[in-house]
């Protein structure tokens, strides 16, 4: 599963904010509040979690050791 | 000039010691004087012992490896300093030099030590202090000599851990990180962005994997 921005409803104002800024339009408001509806659009780009006025959003990224080989 | 035993008297860490410890302490007690510009000792040399200046004025400062220095105070008469090490066992955290002609007592490291030595647990408390003042000091090392792309590296090299290992994956926000580094989330962006095109880091949707430690390493 690609990897989705964590919405907290609670906070979710239903400004929309977040659909207007979206580049890929994944997320729409539905019912005034925020919700990822394209899931496999959303490139997890961030400008949600940066434009959200209330905090409703975020981008947590996880920082994992591993033994890939670097692109060149 | 007052008398040893006064001057140790008149410091804060044994204004409330007997007579008969004042005494021990003046025994053990070490006088140097230094020129201007001398060097008293370097960062990461074991500790002596706790210094205390006499007259003069001593700088503690800390340097980066190409030769930038952030002054983290200057003692003047009455002052301690490098007490962090005698208490947490490590190396001098810091450097120190006299801006002035000046003279510091030097209580060994034991002799300090024993003050506290009947009371375990005031020791226990006293070194998760200087472990943490330890710590700060290399936070203002980071925050004055190192870049934020490299101060990202550092953090990146310290949180990542391999999946499916012992500790859980650490999980953060460009916000949290720019917290931790001391910067903005934009700036973060910009960092990880350079990270990546080092070949150090690859950012796969809500994965920063660290494909090369060495060179995140270099980059630090």
């Amino acid at each position: 599963m690609s990897a989705i921005p964590e919405i907290d409803l609670e906070k979710c104002t239903g400004c929309g904010d977040c659909v207007e800024k979206c580049p890929t339009k994944a997320v729409e408001l539905v019912r005034d509040k925020a919700i990822i509806v394209r899931p496999e659009d959303c490139n997890y780009c961030t400008d949600c979690e940066a434009f959200c006025p209330s905090g409703a959003i975020k981008c947590p990224f996880e920082i994992i050791l591993t033994k890939l080989e670097p692109q060149s | 000039m007052s008398s040893r035993a006064d001057f140790l008297r008149s410091l804060p860490y044994f204004a409330t010691l007997g007579a008969e410890e004042i005494k021990r302490m003046e025994k053990d007690l070490l006088e140097c004087s230094f020129g201007k510009g001398e060097l008293l000792f370097l960062e990461d040399e074991p500790c002596q012992g706790l210094y205390a200046v006499r007259s003069g004025q001593i700088r503690i400062f800390k340097s980066s490896s190409e030769g930038r220095e952030q002054v983290l105070l200057i003692a003047k008469p009455g002052d301690t300093f490098n007490d962090v090490p005698v208490f947490d066992g490590g190396p001098n955290p810091a450097s120190a030099s006299a801006l002035e002609p000046s003279t510091v007592c030097i209580v060994p490291k034991e002799t300090v030590l024993s003050l506290v030595a009947d009371c375990p647990s005031a020791l226990t408390i006293i070194r998760l202090f200087a472990a943490r003042l330890r710590h700060l000091t290399l936070l203002v090392e980071d925050l004055s000599f190192r870049h934020v792309v490299s101060r990202l590296a550092k953090t990146l090299l310290e949180l990542a851990v391999v999946e499916g290992g012992p500790s859980p994956v650490p999980r953060l926000t460009q916000d949290e990180m720019a917290a931790m580094v001391g910067t903005i989330r934009d700036v973060i962006s910009r960092a990880l962005r350079a990270l990546e095109k080092a070949g150090a880091i690859r950012v796969e949707g809500r994965r920063i994997l660290v494909v090369d430690p060495e060179k995140l390493r270099g980059i630090i």
